[in-house]
């Protein structure tokens, strides 16, 4: 089953494939978030009086709560991963359940936010402000729905007679899941705060 | 895992970086919603709020790398994925920024 993590350590690196492969990854995902905020910097500098008032219109509690949201859930993906090792199925479910529910309450949080603006008439062509916000937060979203499907996944195959043991594939989704939350750690300020 | 630690090293690590990481979004909203700077200062005062925000995001970023990505405890060779695309993310930020002239 684990076949393609468990060929012989990679000569040089000893690193495993898998784990190298999800580290690129993120590197070329870095890149990809840095577009948009060189976009945000530089659009901002020229409209500084639309940005400015565009960031007063989020609803910044709201995305606290988020924040707080990725946060626990980064917590117990980490916890997870570690009761997987160690073999504690019943705490393996219970973390990753509550990692995808809390996933689950982001989302909820960010249908909220977006169902509000649209009901206020603003959309991602109102101005570039709105623009940058619904497309950063939008790919943000969508990279927490690509986080939930192997989790669901994983924690559903857990339930099964046969079980999931492979703690180290779990490993590799929580890389992904904790670097979701740190690009949400950087959009919070960003977007919402610091005007 | 991470060499001489048992897994309740690891989990009490693990609680310690969710705390700070929760202390550190209350700062980071305190310092942007309730610390107001004296309407004098004009621009300084937003060129304040946005390096506090910064350098608190950057704070909370690294601990989820180094203990919740496991940087601090795997093989070395990884930070290489860390330190590149940061090092080409703050010269494009410092660009745009600093060298970008004085509309911040």
């Amino acid at each position: 089953m684990s076949s393609a993590l468990s060929l012989a350590h990679e000569p040089v690196t000893g690193i495993r494939h898998g784990k190298l492969g999800m580290w690129i990854f993120l590197a070329s995902e870095v890149m990809f978030f840095s577009g948009f905020f060189t976009a945000f910097i530089i659009l901002r500098n020229s409209n500084l009086s639309v940005f400015a008032h565009g960031a007063s219109e989020l609803n910044w509690p709201l995305a606290a709560l988020n924040t707080v949201n990725l946060i626990v859930s980064s917590l117990t993906m980490a916890m997870a991963i570690l009761s997987l090792e160690h073999g504690n199925k019943s705490k393996f479910q219970l973390y990753m359940g509550i990692t995808f529910l809390c996933a689950c309450g982001f989302l909820v949080i960010k249908y909220i936010e977006y169902t509000t603006k649209f009901a206020h008439g603003i959309f991602p062509g109102t101005n570039s402000f709105f623009g940058l916000y619904f497309t950063m937060t939008g790919f943000h979203a969508i990279h927490v729905i690509g986080g939930m499907l192997p989790i669901g996944w994983m924690l559903a195959k857990s339930f099964t007679k046969r079980g999931y043991q492979d703690w180290e594939r779990v490993e590799i989704l929580g890389l992904y899941w904790h670097f979701v939350d740190l690009v949400w750690i950087f959009l919070f300020p960003v977007l919402y705060l610091i005007f | 895992m991470g060499a001489g630690m048992t897994a309740a090293d690891m989990q009490k690590s693990y609680i310690k970086i969710f705390g700070a990481l929760m202390v550190f979004t209350l700062l980071t909203i305190v310092a942007a919603k309730f610390v107001h700077f004296p309407e004098s200062w004009g621009g300084l005062s937003t060129i304040l709020h946005v390096t506090i925000g910064l350098i608190i995001a950057i704070a909370k970023a690294w601990m989820v790398v180094y203990v919740f990505m496991h940087i601090k405890f795997d093989n070395p060779y990884l930070r290489v994925f860390i330190y590149i695309p940061l090092f080409l993310f703050c010269v494009l930020v410092f660009a745009l920024t600093v060298l970008g002239g004085p509309t911040l």
